[in-house]
């Protein structure tokens, strides 16, 4: 499966509405593990939304290591490779229920170790 | 009701001009507020101050008070010629219409509109005088998706009610290029108190101490089951590797990033809202690819 962004969604990649697009169109296919080409030749501008919707969320049910092999991005020039895989990482370290006990001891023990 | 008449001084972008403006909001933080703004004792605005009073007029209207912009106290000639040339004076009954000069456009959004505030970035802010001429476009493009990183965050988090409200300004004899994006939402620290607010000991929490939580990687206050938190951190990288300077006030909470690194800290005064003040040095040889030849 091929998919030209430009075509898809156009010139920006920005937004996460457009993001889940085109996880809509690829996520069933990379978990019948076929592979998947995301064409970003024309594309210009990108912000971490876009991606965190079309390739972050894929790391819910595609482990990393598949989702590496089977995804694979054309064309995509140096700042949207830059937002990909901080994308990536983010996704991978991701534990989707929020645990707000913790969230507030992360908050106290981060204040803790500045004024200590 | 009688109008109450409050006087806008010389606003810079230092702390002390901050606190006159989170001053002002309180001074008018009210229903059924009657004001009017007289400038007959200033001497300079800058661009953060032209968007915190749009969006404070904004506010006003929205809880049924009035506003009056009174450009007839107006006498500082580069005041009078910036805020008529970016929209902001037109914008609040001044009868001149804006032009297309080298002042970067006052502008106000009720919603996230991707392309109108993308265009804005990359051709009015990014796309006139030194932009223009000194960064390619790759540059432009790059910088201008690091911003778009503020307005979504502004309107995904903030619950801002009137919207979010932008003006940017070349400064030639600085070097340097200034954003302001200012919201009227919530806070970033009453956000993260109320998102953690089963906990007993989330209201107590101190606003430096929440704002150094929501610029850390990967910390969101978004659910749903998709990662998000790259935002901030993304925008904090982008600052510091080009020697820029990132400010932003949220409640009684601060944070500047600059090439010192990153500092928070509890200010004496709060308001309802967040500023990001985004400072960039005019330097092209700060901002090009690997690929891209130096400047002579």
């Amino acid at each position: 499966m091929k998919l030209s962004i430009k075509d898809q969604i156009g010139l920006r990649c920005i937004i996460k509405e457009d993001g889940q697009k085109i996880y809509d169109a690829i996520h069933g296919a990379l978990q019948n593990g076929e592979t998947v080409t995301l064409d970003f030749e024309g594309v210009n501008q990108f912000a971490s939304p876009f991606f965190n919707f079309a390739i972050g969320q894929l790391l819910k049910d595609i482990p990393e290591a598949d989702l590496r092999r089977l995804l694979q991005i054309k064309h995509l020039n140096e700042t949207g490779k830059l937002v990909v895989e901080r994308v990536i990482e983010n996704a991978a370290k991701y534990h989707g229920d929020k645990d707000y006990r913790k969230i507030v001891d992360d908050i106290l023990e981060q204040q803790a170790k500045e004024s200590g | 009701m009688t109008q109450k008449v409050i006087q806008i001084l010389t606003l810079n972008d230092g702390p002390h001009d901050f606190a006159r403006l989170f001053g002002i909001w309180n001074d008018v933080n009210d229903y059924f507020e009657d004001i009017r703004f007289d400038f007959s004792r200033c001497g300079f605005l800058r661009p953060n101050a032209v968007a915190f009073l749009g969006g404070l007029a904004r506010l006003i209207e929205s809880r049924m008070g009035s506003v009056t912009f009174d450009w007839n106290t107006l006498h500082n000639s580069w005041v009078r010629t910036t805020i008529r040339q970016n929209g902001f004076a037109s914008a609040f009954g001044d009868p001149s219409a804006p032009w297309d000069g080298t002042s970067i456009p006052y502008r106000e959004d009720t919603a996230l509109d991707m392309n109108g505030i993308m265009d804005y970035l990359t051709y009015d802010w990014l796309g006139k005088g030194w932009g223009k001429t000194h960064l390619s476009e790759r540059v432009r493009d790059a910088i201008a998706g690091k911003m778009w990183e503020i307005y979504n965050n502004a309107f995904e988090h903030s619950d801002s009610k009137i919207g979010v409200f932008s003006c940017g300004q070349h400064f030639r004899n600085k070097n340097e290029l200034c954003l302001s994006v200012i919201d009227f939402g919530l806070g970033i620290p009453a956000k993260i108190r109320n998102f953690v607010g089963t906990d007993p000991r989330a209201q107590s929490l101190p606003s430096d101490a929440c704002l150094r939580w929501a610029f850390t990687r990967g910390k969101s206050t978004c659910t749903g089951g998709v990662a998000r938190g790259l935002g901030l951190d993304l925008l904090k990288e982008f600052v510091r590797l080009n020697q820029g300077k990132l400010e932003i006030y949220s409640n009684d909470g601060y944070t500047i990033v600059d090439k010192d690194g990153e500092r928070y800290e509890n200010r004496d005064i709060s308001f309802e809202g967040t500023v990001v003040h985004i400072t960039l040095r005019c330097d092209e040889n700060l901002y090009r690819f690997r690929d891209e030849a130096e400047q002579p």
